[in-house]
């Protein structure tokens, strides 16, 4: 069988809107906080796994090569998982194969991403991934195929953009008690909806904001962990699937559903042994680059049934004392969308499980989190559930 | 003990100019085709899918999900990756089947040049290099003509005086590799041609000449692999990846040490402790190594341990990497004759390697080849892996 892997520490800096620091020193403060938190010496990581989104952002071929300074990664083992916004979840994924595999002891995963140098803005460069013939000549990108998909998922299950300003007013809020975010702030539902719209029926506060930032985890084997702590977070499961990237050909029956992210969710599931994840997991960190896309993915990941997700914003569930909460960290809305640094959401579970949340900590005890992240051509979807025995 | 992981399945296009006026999903298509017919497997058979290539060269951002559709990946677990070498899909795959049991991956790569603007390739070459320092010096070069050829004849001339390699010897693994490729029929550059021409051929700078630099080229590469569980149940001719090893180099060419390739050093330390393998130069019965430029042929054959530190020129002339030597190398062509789809060559190589290990490389077979080893590389970074391939 595959070795067991756990998740010894974790590297915390603040977001920012735009960081003056260059991607290589972004990673040397995240990669020596993971290392102090850990009491480990930087020759105890064996192997570096880097996750950013698009080197398009900063114009540099295979932006993380530039950068292997920073993690103390010369001459080691360097590899880059890169699929958009879920490179947050998969390139860890791609860490957690190092270690399953037997390969290596203890790896170091990196995500990073400076989407500040972008003129005139980072979302300039999304419309660059679509097939270049029949599709980037219609000038999609982001916000737009977003409310596409949005409606579509409000009309199937009835939610409403009134449900969706309660996630933007509940993330915001949350935030303000992470030293690390960009943006918490005290909002009300009206400010939400009475802001613009940016594409029908997504609002600008329905947004997540760009941000430079970085983020670190180390994964240690099952052999190793014992010498670094007595009280492993092990991976639990993990699950990613990608439907085709052509946009109007996608197995997706119905462009509101997730087919692809129920899919990864289960995979997860599967593998952590975990049936009614509505009950048994204890906290969520979803991706929320949108307030819809934290509804639609709590429905995917089976934390409340399909069509479930307007209820669960209305009835306080998923807020931070609520019975499952969602995003108690302010999500990618408050904390900031660093592309790949979403890995953030990781590295929240893992804190959340740890009880050194400080103020964003949940009211209850904590012992299993999922965590997931979304993006590739919108298309794309990882999942990794943590947890103790 | 790990799984151990096969390859069971394999897929080329031709490598060229603007191969079958094809795109590169088709492309893709192509070889992934192939390499599944090749399994005997179909596209339901598949558990996980990866692709790797190089964004600013393919002009898309997340270039490796062009291609999912075209490898079977749609609605399978899969894992892409872009920014290296085709060869590190094959180190990815191999993580997976390695933690899974009766798992099937399919690792792809490809690459179109002919779709980018003639000479825009410098460009792209500047884009990798480190934004602060190195980028400033080197957009200096004029017109960014010469940047290339500048930065690979620098590294040329560090080994050239480190070791008394001669420009003779250099020109003398481009005349092998252009001829071997005249035997491969996927080959972009085969031509029959003496130390002589190349040694004629235009000066781009001291000491690299334009034949000793490989060709641009369009190309796909398709690789099957699985898990131990289920490899007999797929073919009876498996080639098992005994060993990998991978490694990055900060790049910065003040502080680099030149002439010399650490990283690929450590990476083939890594993947030959795996494979058990003591003495390389001895084990080994062929590679196939990335040889972007010629001298880096001999500079890896070193770093790969298939002859002593500075005696890549003497391995060279002494002929044992020739067709028919003791230890042949690049009997494909290798880049310079089989040509170079940047960011795919890494996978072409194992695929040849593969092809030698399952005596299906027709002309340029090596009777009775058991150990082969495969090397990739990111130029200009210094970074690239290394995989050690057994037909037991």
């Amino acid at each position: 069988m595959a070795k067991r892997v756990a998740i010894v520490s974790v590297g915390m800096d603040k977001f920012k809107g735009r960081k003056i620091e260059t991607a290589e020193e972004m990673i040397y403060k995240v990669a020596k906080n993971a290392l102090n938190r850990a009491k480990l010496p930087p020759e105890a990581i064996e192997a570096v796994v880097y996750g950013c989104a698009v080197d398009a952002f900063t114009a540099t071929t295979a932006a993380e090569k530039v950068t292997i300074g920073g993690s103390n990664a010369r001459l080691k083992p360097t590899m880059r998982s890169c699929t958009s916004g879920s490179t947050a979840i998969s390139s860890p994924i791609l860490a957690y194969y190092h270690v399953a595999s037997g390969l290596h002891n203890m790896v170091m995963s990196v995500g990073f991403e400076k989407m500040s140098e972008c003129r005139p803005h980072a979302q300039h460069v999304f419309n660059t991934v679509y097939d270049e013939f029949f599709v980037r000549p219609i000038g999609l990108n982001v916000p737009i195929q977003c409310g596409l998909e949005a409606r579509r998922f409000l009309h199937r299950y009835g939610h409403t953009e009134h449900q969706m300003a309660k996630v933007s007013v509940k993330n915001h809020g949350n935030a303000l008690d992470n030293p690390y975010a960009q943006r918490g702030k005290k909002v009300t539902i009206d400010d939400v909806m009475s802001s613009p719209y940016i594409s029908w029926p997504v609002k600008i506060m329905d947004t997540s904001p760009t941000t430079d930032g970085a983020r670190a985890v180390i994964f240690a084997s099952e052999d190793m962990v014992y010498e670094i702590t007595d009280d492993p977070v092990w991976v639990k499961g993990v699950g990613h699937c990608g439907d085709s990237v052509w946009f109007m050909g996608r197995n997706n029956s119905d462009l509101g559903r997730l087919d692809y992210a129920y899919k990864a969710a289960q995979e997860a599931y599967h593998m952590a042994g975990i049936e009614d994840p509505s009950k048994e997991i204890d906290v969520a960190e979803v991706y929320d680059p949108f307030t819809f896309k934290e509804m639609q993915h709590v429905e995917a990941l089976g934390l409340c049934p399909e069509g479930g997700a307007g209820r669960m914003i209305d009835e306080g569930i998923s807020l931070r004392e609520g019975k499952l909460p969602v995003n108690p960290s302010g999500g990618l809305i408050g904390e900031g969308n660093p592309i790949g640094a979403g890995m953030s959401r990781l590295c929240w579970a893992w804190l959340q499980i740890k009880g050194q949340a400080g103020d964003c900590q949940v009211p209850k005890e904590v012992n299993t989190a999922v965590c997931n992240g979304w993006g590739g051509m919108y298309q794309y979807n990882a999942v990794m559930v943590i947890g103790r025995d | 003990m790990t799984r151990r992981v096969a390859i069971v399945g394999i897929g080329q296009t031709k490598v060229g100019y603007n191969v079958d006026g094809l795109n590169r999903k088709e492309l893709t298509y192509m070889a992934t085709k192939q390499a599944l017919d090749d399994a005997g497997i179909g596209r339901d058979d598949i558990d996980s899918a990866i692709t790797a290539q190089l964004d600013l060269y393919e002009g898309a951002s997340l270039s490796q999900q062009y291609t999912l559709d075209s490898v079977g990946g749609v609605m399978k677990a899969c894992d892409q990756r872009v920014g290296e070498d085709g060869i590190y899909a094959i180190f990815a795959g191999y993580l997976e089947a390695a933690a899974h049991p009766g798992m099937i991956v399919v690792v792809s790569s490809v690459e179109k040049s002919s779709d980018r603007e003639r000479g825009s390739d410098p460009a792209i070459v500047l884009s990798s290099l480190d934004t602060l320092y190195v980028r400033q010096v080197c957009s200096s070069v004029p017109g960014l003509a010469g940047l290339e050829p500048c930065l690979a004849a620098m590294e040329a001339r560090r080994y050239m005086h480190c070791y008394g390699i001669t420009e003779s010897q250099m020109a003398s693994v481009a005349v092998k590799n252009y001829n071997n490729a005249l035997r491969n029929p996927l080959a972009q550059n085969g031509q029959d041609t003496s130390l002589n021409e190349v040694m004629d051929s235009e000066m781009l700078s001291w000491p690299l000449r334009s034949m000793m630099m490989a060709n641009p080229g369009d190309g796909a590469c398709t690789l099957v692999l699985a898990s131990e569980e289920v490899v007999k149940d797929i073919t009876d001719k498996p080639v098992w990846i005994r060993g990998i090893g991978w490694c990055s180099d900060v790049n910065y060419p003040a502080v680099s040490e030149m002439g010399k390739a650490k990283f690929i050093n450590i990476a083939a330390r890594h993947a030959y402790s795996m494979a058990g393998i003591k003495h390389p130069s001895r084990e080994i019965d062929l590679a196939e190594v990335y040889d972007n430029h010629s001298f880096n042929e001999l500079m890896y054959c070193e770093a790969l341990g298939l002859c002593g530190e500075g005696e890549g020129g003497k391995f060279m002339e002494e002929g044992k990497s020739q067709y028919g030597g003791s230890l042949p190398v690049n009997l494909s062509g290798g880049l310079l004759g089989h040509g170079n789809p940047l960011g795919t060559a890494g996978l072409i190589r194992v695929a040849q390697a593969t092809l030698q290990l399952r005596g299906d490389a027709g002309d340029y077979q090596v009777p009775g080849a058991e150990v082969a080893v495969a090397q990739g590389c990111q130029w200009p970074y210094r970074s690239g892996g290394v995989a050690v391939l057994s037909s037991w």
